[in-house]
């Protein structure tokens, strides 16, 4: 039944979607071209320019080779040519390092893409492919290059290779999915010409940046390039399994263009290990798994392309490829696949939301984008597939907040993610630079929906969750949710995005006010996945809405739904009953294979309906803790002295650092003792002996950081408790210092011991970064009214832009006052680069701000 | 040509990640040891450390730095000691991988404290990786009857940083093990190590060795110096 409808997806993904994925506009040089495009017919490219530039003693050590189609354009031809000859059908212009960085002014990106295509029509190439490589800077997170400027680098070789004259554009040997994603970009932005793009894969099978084959040719082809494929890398025998996985998940022409065998040093050369019959030989197999776009990379040379050449013209036509269809979402790193017709359940954990979350909220709004990392932690730990990620708050600048914890996001953990927005520009923000194939939640099937978010879906070749919805609200019935899928899916359809790409959420009711449509939704699921073939999602604890035992009801539905054939839960995965239920029925779908990770979790687990025994276990343990406890010789504020022990115990989780216990102690002693007793009597002195312990030696910075966060912990508490009562009195008056680690250094561990242990000492921290220009620093003292600014070095070579930052701030800001530290400063040449206080490490710096506080409110 | 190097089940010194963190023997709960040890534990587990390494025959050395035949240019005259009657120069290059630097994220945004000590534990292991990169340069050495002194980094004396991209270049390191140079000059991942190790005749005379800390410019800033300890064992 539900395989039915399935098979027609899959007979029709077969060797097809390159068919229906040209874009109407395409410019393409003839038919023989058009025929490659979609698979059937053959397309032989040339082979290395570096190494036959080696060979012909053209290669100058520190010298751009992309330079010589200017000043050597006779042996740039000369090289093409050769290949010409051999039985090359498409010539690589000499542009691999012609962007605006690479170049460093020596010619415009114009004038050696017109002199490198002109060698190459002089050589009589049949068509000629404007050559793209890296821009050969990190981008961020890992380096410094902003993802917008590399858009920029690469549109200005797209547009210069499209001027003068190429016939396609090949980006090649990118390293970084996010890099090969603004080079595509920047490619289907500024030219109608085919775009193929190859990736390089290193020895452990990724990319050095961490992407697998599969994850590349899921990105890239759903991104739109013409040809997908991998280029230098390894030998063709080594590059053979990761051929053989990008070609189940590209959906256009896989292209591959290997090295001939691995290097090594010989006399100070780099040579290669392959003869060009041997490298023929092994190109057989890569065609027979698909590939019809072949080629060769480095060390090879004409005699490469002349055998390449026979083993084409021996073989009549391409073979097909074997597509997989399915639903698949990828980070960078990974992918989470769902093949087409093939049981599975992913969960989707739906934490980071800031609905009915005040914690989230506040941390959303302070850009305390951590917080929202130790969500995506935690339902990773616990479990989660994917992360849903909606920050919509109406203070915030959703676009620009969505973007930002995205980056964070993608930047700490390798979970795909689901952007979850209402607003169309916020999910264009995000999408747009996100190194994977999110998924779009959502559109639903009111007209205005449809044509504002499912270009964005086909544009970025990201997966989309439709809502049961329309102009007439959400349909009652089965019959009615099914027909809105419908709409949705024909829409998408037509917009171009295949049905695997296509989630269907049916929508959930509370069944406390809707009863009658508990079962409907779950029969919309069936109808839903049978008649249209696409993957079900719903949000599971809307069911229980305004009913006790709440995750009894939920674990009802959810099993329920399993059942109906729901792929994707959207759930709270730090809830053991889900947990559950997602395990178990993992056996029964066939997911959890020989029932493995089943028995694993549950084999020795006790029976959550079995009488309890050990009720008084944990008092034990607690009282074991405290008879271990070491002696205390901090008073106890008179305001707390009913609750001596109390404090007492608190006391000792500070200085033993832990965080756990606190906020149950700290609510408990809020009950009846006031805020500012608990922060006064409690906090600051308990932290002032954990600073007094760390001077004299008796800890060492984690056991003193660890008091701090065990604070921060009891911290939290009382502040939310504030919020709570509207207290009037706030414990701080939010006395506010900037901290930043300055230009040059990226060495900021100093600054955030110090940052944390200032927020727990109340005052309020603007925290800079790190590697921040003077210039930065000055504009955010000015524009936050900051009165004391924390400045951290490592490197002696960093020190001089810290004296800069100083005189920057006395001249422009006079009335601020800055505390230098740093490994390689001392108290003498603090004071010589004009510093008003030198800390030698946090708990200084603390102590400063507390004078200088106190000092200043006098 | 490069040897690969991908050790398996490389451990981590404890003691040595704590000191890192300035530990000095002081009393710690058993809450906290318990959750360095964990940390300690998931970065021995998680990551996918590699070493890439290759001898080059040395061209000239002056008094002022060592040109390898590769073209590399190592500048500065404790360099030039270092390498000083050496056959050939052994460039050695091992990382953590792209995987650390998101570890380390990870757990800086989640807690302080566990950012701190998992950083800790990751220059340990990194230490480890080198040691054991470099133990595959020594079992090479002393296959060939020659003997090696030790690892002499980029930034150790006056050998600049700025070498750092050549050295990468030279062994091929990007593609191979994942390891990249920022405009700075950082190794890009950040727990990486980049060394030279001089390659001697049975007979030659190995400069001092003794001479590590004399040759450093954090040498009138270090704690541990002060305690009487060194960063090196030695």
């Amino acid at each position: 039944m539900v395989g039915e409808t399935v098979y027609e997806v899959t007979s029709r993904g077969m060797n097809e979607p390159a068919k229906s994925s040209f874009d109407t506009g395409l410019r393409i040089a003839d038919e023989h071209l058009r025929q490659v495009l979609l698979g059937n017919e053959f397309l032989v490219f040339d082979g290395a320019m570096g190494t036959q530039m080696q060979a012909r003693g053209l290669a100058q050590p520190g010298v751009n080779p992309d330079l010589l189609n200017l000043t050597n354009p006779q042996a740039i031809t000369d090289i093409h040519a050769a290949y010409v000859a051999a039985g090359a059908e498409v010539i690589t212009t000499n542009t691999f390092g012609a962007n605006a960085l690479k170049l460093e002014g020596h010619a415009s990106v114009q004038e050696v893409y017109e002199a490198a295509v002109a060698c190459a029509k002089k050589a009589h190439a049949r068509y000629v492919a404007g050559d793209i490589g890296p821009t050969g800077a990190l981008l961020e997170p890992l380096g410094t290059l902003s993802f917008d400027d590399a858009y920029e680098i690469f549109a200005e070789q797209v547009q210069a290779a499209d001027t003068a004259g190429c016939d396609l554009i090949l980006i090649e040997t990118l390293a970084d999915l996010r890099e090969a994603k603004a080079a595509l970009l920047a490619a289907k932005e500024h030219t109608d010409l085919p775009v193929f793009i190859t990736m390089t894969f290193g020895e452990d099978g990724r990319t050095f940046l961490g992407t697998p084959p599969e994850v590349a040719a899921e990105v890239l082809s759903s991104l739109g390039a013409h040809a997908v494929g991998i280029n230098c890398s390894l030998g063709p025998d080594e590059l053979l399994p990761l051929a053989q996985s990008m070609a189940q998940r590209v959906r256009c022409p896989l292209m591959v263009q290997p090295n001939a065998g691995m290097p090594r040093m010989e006399n100070d050369m780099t040579v290669y290990d392959v003869t060009p019959e041997q490298f023929a030989m092994s190109m057989k197999a890569l065609i027979a798994c698909g590939a019809n776009i072949v080629g060769s990379c480095c060390g090879s040379s004409p005699d490469f392309t002349r055998a390449l050449r026979a083993v084409v013209d021996e073989a009549v036509a391409p073979v097909t490829r074997a597509y997989e269809p399915a639903l698949v979402l990828a980070s960078a790193q990974k992918a989470v696949v769902l093949p087409a017709g093939t049981p599975r359940v992913a969960v989707i954990g739906e934490r980071i939301n800031p609905t009915g979350k005040p914690k989230l909220q506040a941390a959303l709004k302070a850009g305390n984008f951590d917080y929202v990392v130790g969500e995506a932690v935690s339902q990773a730990e616990a479990g989660a597939d994917v992360l849903d990620v909606n920050v919509g708050l109406p203070e915030l600048d959703e676009p620009t907040t969505l973007a930002c914890v995205v980056d964070k996001l993608a930047a700490t953990l390798t979970l795909p993610l689901v952007f979850d927005s209402s607003d169309p520009e916020a999910l264009e923000c995000a999408v747009r630079s996100y190194a994977g194939k999110p998924l779009i939640n959502s559109v639903n099937a009111k007209q205005e929906s449809l044509e504002a978010v499912l270009p964005l879906v086909k544009k970025y070749g990201c997966a989309v969750l439709g809502l049961t919805l329309d102009e007439t609200g959400i349909p009652p019935t089965a019959e009615g949710r099914l027909r809105a899928a419908q709409r949705i899916v024909s829409a998408a359809e037509a917009a171009g995005i295949p049905r695997e790409d296509i989630v269907i959420d049916c929508l959930v009711m509370a069944a406390a006010t809707n009863q009658d449509e508990a079962c409907e939704i779950l029969r919309a699921v069936s109808l839903v996945k049978e008649q249209l073939g696409v993957r079900t999602a719903l949000g599971v604890s809307n069911i229980s809405f305004g009913l006790p035992q709440r995750g009894l009801m939920n674990a009802t539905f959810l099993s329920a739904a399993f059942g109906a054939g729901l792929d994707l839960p959207i759930l709270n995965p730090l809830s053991a009953r889900y947990r559950d239920v997602v395990a178990a029925f993992r056996v029964l779908n066939g997911q959890d294979v020989g029932s493995r990770s089943y028995i694993e979790t549950f084999a020795n687990a006790l029976d959550p309906y079995a009488p309890r025994a050990a009720e008084g276990a944990q008092g034990s343990v607690v009282a074991a803790d405290q008879r271990t406890m070491p002696e205390l010789s901090l008073p106890i504020s008179p305001a707390l002295a009913d609750a001596a022990s109390e404090v007492t115990c608190m006391m000792h989780h500070i200085l033993s650092g832990q965080r756990g216990p606190m906020a149950d102690a700290t609510l408990a002693l809020l009950e009846a003792h006031d805020a500012l007793d608990v922060v006064n009597g409690v906090f600051i002195p308990a932290l002032d002996e954990a600073g007094r312990r760390f001077d004299s030696g008796v800890f060492f910075l984690p056991q003193l950081m660890a008091s701090a966060e065990a604070v921060k912990a009891g911290f939290d508490v009382v502040r939310a408790h504030m919020d709570a009562c509207s207290d009037a009195k706030v414990i701080a008056d939010r006395r506010t210092i900037a901290v930043a680690t300055v230009k040059g250094d990226i060495h900021d561990i100093g600054k955030n011991i110090a940052k944390m242990l200032l927020e727990n000492y109340g005052y309020n921290v603007v925290d800079l970064g790190r590697d921040v220009s003077p210039e930065d620093i000055l504009s955010a003292v000015e524009d936050g009214g900051i009165t004391l600014v924390g400045l951290s070095a490592l490197m002696t070579t960093t020190v001089k832009a810290m004296e800069q930052t100083v005189s920057l701030l006395h001249e422009r800001a006079p009335q601020v006052r800055v505390i230098v530290a740093g490994a390689v400063l001392t108290p003498e040449y603090a004071l010589r680069m004009g510093a008003d206080y030198y800390a030698k490490d946090a708990a200084e710096t603390a102590r400063i701000a507390e004078r200088f506080f106190a000092h200043e409110a006098h | 040509m490069a040897q690969l190097v991908r050790p398996e089940g490389l451990t981590l010194d404890r003691q040595e990640a704590l000191r890192y963190v300035g530990y000095n023997g002081q009393a710690i709960d058993d809450a906290l040891l318990g959750r360095f040890e964990l940390l300690a534990q998931a970065c021995e587990q998680d990551l996918s450390p590699a070493g890439v390494w290759e001898s080059f025959a040395i061209e000239q050395v002056t008094q002022t730095g060592v040109k390898l035949a590769s073209g590399l240019v190592l500048e500065g005259t404790d360099i030039a000691a270092h390498l000083a009657k050496a056959k050939e120069a052994v460039l050695l290059a091992c990382t953590l991988g792209v995987e650390s630097e998101r570890e380390l994220r990870k757990y800086a945004a989640t807690s302080a404290v566990d950012g701190m000590l998992y950083g800790a534990c990751a220059s340990a292991l990194v230490e480890s990786l080198a040691n054991a990169v470099e133990a595959s340069v020594v079992a090479y050495a002393t296959e060939r009857g020659l003997r090696t002194n030790f690892r002499y980094s980029p930034g150790y004396g006056d050998l600049p940083l700025d070498v750092q991209p050549g050295f990468v270049r030279a062994l091929q390191a990007t593609v191979r093990i994942g390891l990249t140079c920022t405009p700075d000059n950082f190794l890009v991942p950040t727990k990486s190590v980049t060394a030279v190790v001089g390659l001697f005749d049975a007979a030659a005379t190995i400069p001092d060795e003794g001479s590590r800390c004399s040759a450093c410019q954090l040498r009138y800033h270090c704690e541990l110096r002060k305690k009487g300890t060194s960063c090196h064992g030695r």
